[in-house]
This record gives C-alpha cells, structure tokens and sequence, in this order.
C-alpha cells in the first residue's frame, strides 16, 4: 500500500484535544455559567487553553463601581484584575484583590493536558471581617461609608462551601470534555472507517478489472487461434477431398468394389469434417464480430418452398411428412440468403433428424410484431415500440426437450445428453451459429419444446424497411 | 510519538491487540482502576455492541518526564473481531509499540495465530517493521480450565524474542507487569531512535524508575 492511498487516522489515533474551545460549545457553556450564576451568585468566567474568553457570567460590583470613580481605585482595580486573569497555574490557586474579594483560577486538565481555566470569582470570604487597610490607603478621597455599604453587598462564601463549589464547576466542565471528544472522536472514526473500507473496495475492483481485462483478452487470443486453425485445417483438407473425388470417378484408373467403398468412405468423412471446420470457423467469426450480412430482400414464403425441396429427399428416407404453412402476401425481410439459409437449413435437420418415422415436420411463416423481451417498464411506449417481422416457424413431432435444458441449447458445444452426438450426429455448434445468425439480422429465436411431443422454434425476422 | 516542544509534552502511543474476547478492554479497565486518579484519566470506550468493542478504548495515562517535560501515554485497544480489519489497522496507525493479548485457551491455540499474523501485516500496511516494533505477549486468562500450563508456556516463550507475560486481567493480575514490559521495551526503542536523554534530558532510567514507582512495583520486581 503506498502513503498516498492510505486512509491517514493519525491525529485522530492519537486522538487529543489541545483546547477547551475544540470540542465545547460557546453558545451551551454560556448557558451553564449563565444558570451556575444564578444559582450560586459567583461570577464565573471560562477560558480556553489558548487564553480566549469562551464563557462569562457577572454581574458588576458595587465596589467595582465605587472604585472606579477614584484615579488611585481605578489604578489598583484594574492591576489586581489583570493579575488574576494573567495567571495561568499548574494547580487551582486562589488571589485576593485589592477589594480583599478573592478568585478562584481553577486549571482545566484533560487526558494530561492543560486545555483551558475558569476563574469563580470575585466573592468575600465568609471568614473576612476587617476592611483590608490596602483598601482604605487606595485614593485620598476614599469614603469609607461607601465602601462598607458596598462590601456588605458582596457575595459572601465560606472556603469549604468555595471548594466544593469549584469541585463541582471541574466536574461538570470535565464531563463536557470527555463526552464531547468522544463524540468527536466516535464520528470522525465513522469517517475514516468508511474511507479505509472504500479505499480497500476500490483496491479489490481494480484488481478484479485486471482479472477481467486478462480474461477477456485470452477469449480474444481464443478466438484467432480457432479461426487460424480452421483455416489451416481446410487447406490440406480440400485436397483430401479433391483427390478421394477424383479416384472415386476412376479419373485414375478403376477402382475394385472394396477400393471404392473406401475411397467413399475416406471422401464422406473429409465432407463431414469440412462441415465441421466451416461450423467453428463461422462461430470464431461470428464471435469477433466480423461475419458480414449482405441482406436482399427476400420473400419469406419462397425461403420455405425452397427448403422443403431440398430436404424432401432426407425426409422421405426417414418417412417423415414435411409441409409448408405460409400465406401469401407476407411482408419482404432484409436478410442475407445465404445466411438465412443456413439458420433455416440447420433448424430443418434438426427438426426431421429427431421426429421418429410417421411423425411430420411443418415449415410456417406468419406476420407478427417483434417485440423486445425486457418486459417493458421504463420508457416502454417509446422505446420498445414494436416493429413488423415475419416469424418462420420450424414444427417438429419429434422426441422434444426437457424444459429446464431449453435455455442452454444455444451455447456453443452445448448438447442435451452426449450420446445424441453419437445417435443422431452433430457437433453442438448449430443452434450457437443460429443464434448468433438470428441476432446479426437483428432478429429473436424462440424455441418452445415438450418431451415426447415435438418442438417448435420460431426465428423472426424483422420486416424489411420501406422506402 | 508526537513531540509538542511549546507544551514541552511527548505523547506515545500503544495498542492492545489480539483475538475477540482475548481481554484487551479489561486490560485497560484493571490499569484504569490499579492506577490513582493522578496517572491517569477516564477510560474512553468509543462504540460498543452487545459489549463488544467496535471502535476502540482509549486509556490515557500520564507520567512526569523530569527536565520538565511531560510524558502522556494512550492506551488503545483494537476491536478483535475479524470483521472490523479496517478498524483495526487505522487504530494501530503511529504505534510506539504493542501488547499482543493471547487467550490461554488451548482450544484458542488457532484465532491466537491468526490475530497475530493479522498484527503482523496491519503493522507492515502502516510503514511498521513487525521484527524491530516493541511487543510484548501476554497469556491472559490465566485462571480458566483448558488452558497449557505454565512450564509449557515457558517452554514456548524461550522459542520466541518477545516477552511474555501472563495474566488474569477480570483480578488485575499481570496486567501492570505486562504494561510495564511494553512500556521499557517501547522506552527503549524511543530512546534508541530520538535520543531522548541526549536531545531532551529524559534519562531512560530515571524515567522508567518514576513509572515503576508510580505503578507501585517496588524496584527488585521489574
């Protein structure tokens, strides 16, 4: 894993906090200072670790006013308050003013860190009787009735009540701290727990990408080296054939009757291989996409008149029926006849090849709309607007397949139970070149079969368009 | 560690790691409850379910350093379930040095391994050499039946370089021992790479002597 992609949990780890202000609520801890004010008649003031003012709850001093009316007050009351707000302790400490009110300057310590203080502050020790002699050498002009007056309105606290006061401002501050960063830390760890797990999907999705990508480009290399193959097969196959023809019609001298069967037997081989090399060489370029259509237009009833002659005589010595099920005036379909040929020629063996003797074979054509198979939904009225078609329909009453085996048939290779291949011959490459015939004229196959009853597909092709 | 020259503080940190329900929470609960108030603050545990941690615990424990300086310690513990990797190797993200919690369980022979061969490559993921990063193992659970006796953990312990300890953390027992182990090794290890006593005056002994005491193990024990 390089630095850069990792998810960097440092600083929360170590999870600190460097000041009161990071993780407590001005506006909330007004209010608590606000309502202990109320509730003691201390003033209180709270800082941050950085020195900032977060939170003050006072009320102005009698004293304080009086003072501030004379120079020498004014003078001795502001050096003793910038004393107590300058000083920033280890522990709690407690200062007097020039008044003889004391502060209360209380450290707030978290985890082993100073992050902030509060001064209680000022109020009269119950314990004080006399009026400081400080006090009264302040200023010349000095009142000593005023003064009195105003001292006897201060808050007066006894030290112990003072301490347990303090213990409990500590405790609800602290508690402010800690729940406060572990909010804190609980919510970013949330956010790092996420990136970490999206980082790490995203690590598994690139290296699945490269897996796919290999594999795609090893389907690929498959694929040219099926369609070499089948090339390079053909060539020294064409003379096989080419020559077994030739010394079949005694071109080189007559054959015995052994001999001849042999030669038949060598050249009927050689076809049914050529057959089988054509089949892997059309699906190797029906695969990369480079099978072109050259599409006429063509009459659908025609294609099925043609193609019972030419498989009538297969059907006779099989004593199979085949009949021809197509109206006139059917539309025209852009296809290419060779390949549209094909796709029916090798739907009309299979058909006749698997129905028993006394069984018959019906090649259909009708007019239909070819609908997309999506089962509609979104945008449907408008994307799947149906399109004219002719279907070709190839009925058999033949041995029918399974149900559940129906959607594999069309996989290449794919044959219901191996011995077929045997029994009935084939290379389970047919219905995978259909298929991929059908799609390229932009066409569905369907196929719908039951066991011991038959088995119809239905090829459709869509209308060719006018103009 | 982090080093806050203005403060004059250094923060180390260390992890508990091992399996699920090994005792690495209830490590940190008998250190939060053996050590005065002083040492230490409040035991954080961040996200639970059914008892279970799903985040981390955080124990944060503070000595004095001398020459002025302040040494924090942060206790973490890892969630041990297999599932929270992430959160696992975040949590161990900066460590100083780790203490691995082992179950004694013979029949927990296996999640033992497997946690710490997790260890090992969550150290690795975050830039830490597994063979030069301070660990100690501790057997803990010392007290249930099923478990290898103590000359076969002895036996065992001789095989490997890192120090172990054994322990029953539900009575807090061995689980200062385990912590000071990990504390010296990782002390070491800092004072090797920072020169701590020569840069900031902590010398290692002093130091370590100072936590001892204020761990209350006398001087002979450790």
């Amino acid at each position: 894993m390089n630095d850069a992609a990792r998810t960097s949990g440092i600083d929360l780890a170590f999870g600190d906090v460097s000041g009161l202000d990071e993780v407590v609520d001005r506006e909330a801890l007004r209010d608590v200072c606000r309502s202990f004010f109320d509730l003691f008649g201390i003033s209180i003031r709270v800082f941050s670790g950085n020195g900032a003012l977060l939170a003050d709850a006072h009320e102005e001093l009698a004293i304080h006013t009086y003072l501030r009316t004379l120079p020498g007050g004014r003078r001795a009351l502001s050096e003793s308050v910038d004393a107590v707000i300058r000083t920033t302790p280890d522990q709690p400490v407690q200062l007097e003013e020039i008044s003889g009110a004391v502060y209360d300057v209380v450290p707030l310590v978290y985890q082993g860190r100073r992050v902030g203080r509060f001064v209680l502050g000022p109020y009269l020790p119950a314990e004080m009787k006399e009026v400081p002699r400080a006090l009264l050498k302040v200023d010349p002009a000095l009142d000593r009735e005023k003064v009195r007056e105003a001292l006897a309105s201060m808050p007066r606290v006894k030290r112990a009540t003072a301490e347990r006061v303090v213990a409990h401002l500590r405790g609800i501050l602290d508690l402010l701290v800690f729940s406060s960063h572990r909010a804190h830390l609980t919510s970013e760890m949330h956010v790092v727990s996420v990136r970490e797990s999206y980082r790490e999907l995203a690590e598994k999705t690139a290296r699945l990408q490269t897996a796919y990508d290999r594999l795609r480009e090893l389907d690929k290399l498959k694929s040219n080296f099926l369609a070499t193959v089948s090339h390079e097969l053909r060539t020294p196959l064409t003379s096989i054939i080419g020559y077994s023809e030739m010394l079949e019609a005694g071109i080189a001298g007559p054959l015995g009757d052994e001999q001849l069967d042999f030669v038949q037997t060598i050249h009927g081989k050689g076809e049914q291989l050529l057959a089988l090399i054509t089949s892997l060489l059309d699906l190797s370029k029906l695969e990369q996409g480079v099978l072109r259509i050259e599409p006429q237009l063509l009459d659908a009833r025609e294609l099925l008149v043609d193609l019972a002659k030419t498989f009538e005589p297969a059907a006779r010595k099989k004593q199979v029926e085949i009949r021809v099920e197509a109206p006139p005036n059917l539309p025209r379909i852009a296809a290419d006849p060779v390949r549209i040929k094909q796709i029916l020629s090798n739907l009309a063996e299979n058909a006749i090849k698997f129905t028993p003797p006394g069984g018959h074979v019906v090649f259909a054509a009708n007019e239909t709309d070819l609908d997309d198979d999506d089962g509609g939904g979104f945008g449907a009225v408008l994307l799947a607007a149906p399109r004219r078609a002719v279907a070709f329909l190839v009925r058999d009453t033949g041995i029918g397949m399974p149900r559940e085996e129906l959607p594999k048939i069309f996989d290449a290779f794919y044959q219901i139970d191996g011995s077929s291949t045997r029994e009935h011959g084939g290379t389970g490459l047919g219905l995978s070149i259909v298929k991929r015939l059908v799609d390229a004229h932009d066409g569905t196959i369907k196929v719908d079969s039951e066991p011991g009853k038959g088995t119809v597909f239905t090829v459709t092709i869509p209308e060719a368009e006018s103009g | 560690m982090q080093i806050d020259f203005k403060s004059r503080e250094l923060t180390v940190k260390l992890v508990y790691y091992g399996p699920a329900l090994s005792g690495k929470t209830t490590n940190l609960q008998a250190i939060h409850s053996l050590v005065s108030p002083e040492t230490t603050g409040r035991l954080m545990t961040l996200e639970t379910r059914d008892d279970r941690t799903l985040f981390f615990d955080l124990l944060p424990l503070t000595f004095d350093g001398g020459a002025g300086i302040q040494v924090r310690f942060k206790l973490f513990t890892v969630p041990g379930q297999v599932i929270h990797n992430a959160t696992r190797r975040l949590v161990l993200q900066g460590a100083d040095g780790t203490a691995f919690i082992a179950d004694s369980q013979i029949s927990e022979t296996r999640s033992n391994q497997q946690a710490f061969l997790n260890m090992q490559e969550n150290l690795r993921e975050n830039g830490i050499d597994p063979a030069t990063h301070p660990i100690v193992i501790q057997f803990n659970k010392r007290d249930l039946p099923g478990v290898r006796t103590d000359e076969e953990l002895e036996r065992m312990a001789k095989k490997g370089r890192e120090p172990v300890f054994k322990a029953v953390a539900t009575r807090g027992t061995g689980v200062i021992e385990t912590f000071l182990g990990l504390t010296e090794r990782t002390w070491r290890q800092l004072e090797e790479r920072h020169q701590l006593h020569e840069k900031f005056g902590l010398d290692p002994e002093v130091f370590l002597r100072g936590v001892r005491s204020r761990l209350g193990i006398p001087e002979a024990a450790a």
